[in-house]
């Protein structure tokens, strides 16, 4: 029994936007994957782990900060200062 | 016109007037055109190389500055930006993808004369030991073509190891520098973490990966990183203040130098050939004065579960900007609504990126991280520490760059965690940031073995030198392809 389900991952697989056409190919090797990371268990480490929070006070200004329409232009989307994009709904 | 030359020579004879880069670039693109049908180390050739050539021969003849590497040609891996050129990421997602700017690293080359002469094959988006996950194909290996290049920088391996170019830079991320140099038979090498810019650099596990060159010798590399190293504005991770002079102290030797063998990376799994090209090669560095001595490592049994841990939640994240709006290909936005049409241009990605992408979404996902992540950075951690200890009694660690021989092609593919394996030692430099080095040390049964070769945090130069004085009292043959 793996650590992890084959429905787990068909159902981050479908979160992640990604089809999932051979079962063997993505669920089978992605669940050998997973349970080869359970050696982790075993690892003795105690160590804390050093983190560097940032204040709300060092973030920049929340405001709209205008994109570079030169680089916008290199999208294939590009139209009159807007990007096409697929439908939501 | 001998293209088995090193860089240093060349660059002495190109300023001296006694060698035309114009001539040698025409015998190396001549030389690609003969072997790359076989070989396939390039998914793409420049245009207007031997007129660049041409213009450095001119600036010599007037007695002009013509750069560190004048004329030199040098090939670049296809995840690193050229402007206005396609830089595929060895994916179909890429394929038409055109750079509207240059990597800060292929900027530096043009800047001190190098020819940029074409892009390198690699597996998809770096994910691979092999170069089998290219979606263009594999590279093969120039000491036998059944047998893998290594990866994911095989293709600058290659174009290294078969006198196609000079010089190459590859991307390590888990050792796909050394990993490629050591199946190779050529030098890989991966600098202190922040001593070159990623600016440029398709970016796949952003917290640990580096650009490092590959070359023939100890030297040419030393030289190369001497170029591309140094602060760059458009990376806050680069060191300010670092920029090294690598090759200047390149004879500095290992006499008197402590070197600790890593126990953990020469022990099970590892081919005895391996081993004992690894024993042989220690036995050269006690022979110029270095005292060598078994050091341990407990975490490094933990490493490659860890490096794959967090690279894969890194590039979960990397990888979900490819939603074919920002980035992608030809594919028509009607009649698809937003997830179809996603998941439709994501079905371009090859089956081994789409495995990471899955995990990566996996992994720091609630109720799991906390079993994975956390412990993978716990293991971090400890490893550093480990590893930084370690430095307070040696100056230099040494293992097998890999743990095998290079594999024949489709040997490994199907089995991931067999190929997770095949990353065992050189993770921990990518995890603890600190530079290594692969240099070529022995040939068996027709294959190159390298040794890896560690420094502290911004040793660079120190464990460059330790490898120029290996290579010296070692004979290594030359791939015959």
């Amino acid at each position: 029994m793996g650590l992890v389900s084959e429905d787990e991952i068909r159902w981050m697989a479908d979160l992640m936007k990604i089809e999932i056409v051979d079962h063997k190919e993505y669920v089978e090797k992605v669940l050998d994957m997973i349970d080869y990371f359970a050696i982790l268990d075993d690892a003795q480490s105690d160590v804390e782990i050093s983190t560097i929070e940032i204040p709300l006070e060092r973030l920049r200004e929340d405001k709209h900060v205008p994109y570079d329409d030169h680089l916008i232009r290199w999208l294939k989307g590009y139209r009159d200062g807007h990007i096409r994009a697929p439908k939501m709904v | 016109m001998d293209l088995r030359i090193s860089v240093l020579d060349y660059v002495r004879g190109v300023k001296g007037g006694s060698i035309s880069a114009e001539e040698f670039v025409a015998a190396s693109m001549e030389r690609i055109r003969a072997t790359d049908d076989h070989l396939h180390a390039f998914l793409s050739l420049m245009d207007g190389v031997q007129e660049q050539a041409r213009s450095i021969d001119k600036k010599v003849r007037l007695g002009q500055d013509a750069g560190m590497l004048p004329g030199v040609p040098v090939s670049i891996k296809d995840n690193m930006c050229i402007k206005g050129t396609r830089t595929t990421c060895g994916s179909k997602m890429l394929q038409e993808y055109v750079s509207p700017y240059d990597a800060t690293v292929a900027a530096r080359l043009r800047d001190q004369g190098a020819i940029l002469v074409g892009k390198t094959n690699m597996d998809e988006f770096a994910m691979g030991q092999s170069t089998e996950f290219s979606a263009f194909g594999p590279s093969r290996n120039p000491w036998s073509a059944d047998y893998v290049p290594g990866g994911s920088s095989g293709g600058s391996a290659v174009s290294v190891g078969a006198f196609q170019c000079m010089a190459s830079l590859g991307s390590d991320t888990g050792g796909s520098v050394r990993n490629p140099a050591s199946f190779c038979g050529v030098v890989g090498f991966k600098p202190t973490y922040g001593l070159v810019s990623r600016y440029g650099l398709i970016s796949y596990a952003n917290s640990i990966e580096q650009i490092g060159p590959l070359a023939r010798t100890v030297q040419d590399c030393a030289l190369m990183l001497d170029v591309i190293a140094g602060a760059d504005s458009h990376d806050d991770t680069t060191l300010s203040g670092h920029r090294q002079d690598c090759l200047s102290g390149i004879d500095a030797g290992v006499e008197g130098k402590k070197i600790g063998i890593v126990r953990e990376m020469t022990g099970e799994g590892v081919d005895p050939r391996v081993l004992a090209a690894t024993q042989q090669a220690v036995s050269k560095l006690e022979g110029l004065g270095a005292s060598c001595q078994e050091v341990s490592l407990d975490m490094v049994q933990y490493s490659v579960a860890a490096y794959y841990t967090i690279t894969a939640a890194e590039a979960g994240s990397n990888l979900a900007r490819y939603d074919n709006i920002r980035y992608g290909y030809d594919l028509p936005l009607e009649g698809y609504e937003h997830n179809a049409y996603v998941t439709k241009a994501r079905g371009m990605f090859g089956p081994e990126v789409k495995r990471r992408m899955i995990i990566g979404g996996f992994i720091p996902s609630a109720g799991h991280a906390g079993r994975y992540f956390l412990k993978a950075l716990k293991v971090k951690a400890r490893l550093a520490q480990e590893v930084n200890d370690a430095f307070k009694e040696y100056d230099i660690l040494v293992s097998p760059t890999v743990p095998v021989l290079p594999f024949r092609m489709g040997e490994k593919i199907d089995d991931p965690v067999a190929l997770f394996l095949v990353d065992a030692n050189t993770v921990t430099a990518n995890l603890t940031g600190i530079p290594a080095v692969s240099v070529p040390v022995a040939v068996k049964d027709g294959l190159p073995v390298g040794l890896q070769m560690m420094a502290r945090p911004l040793g660079d130069a120190e464990v460059l030198a330790a490898a120029h004085a290996l290579e010296g009292v070692t004979d290594m043959p030359e791939a015959p392809a």
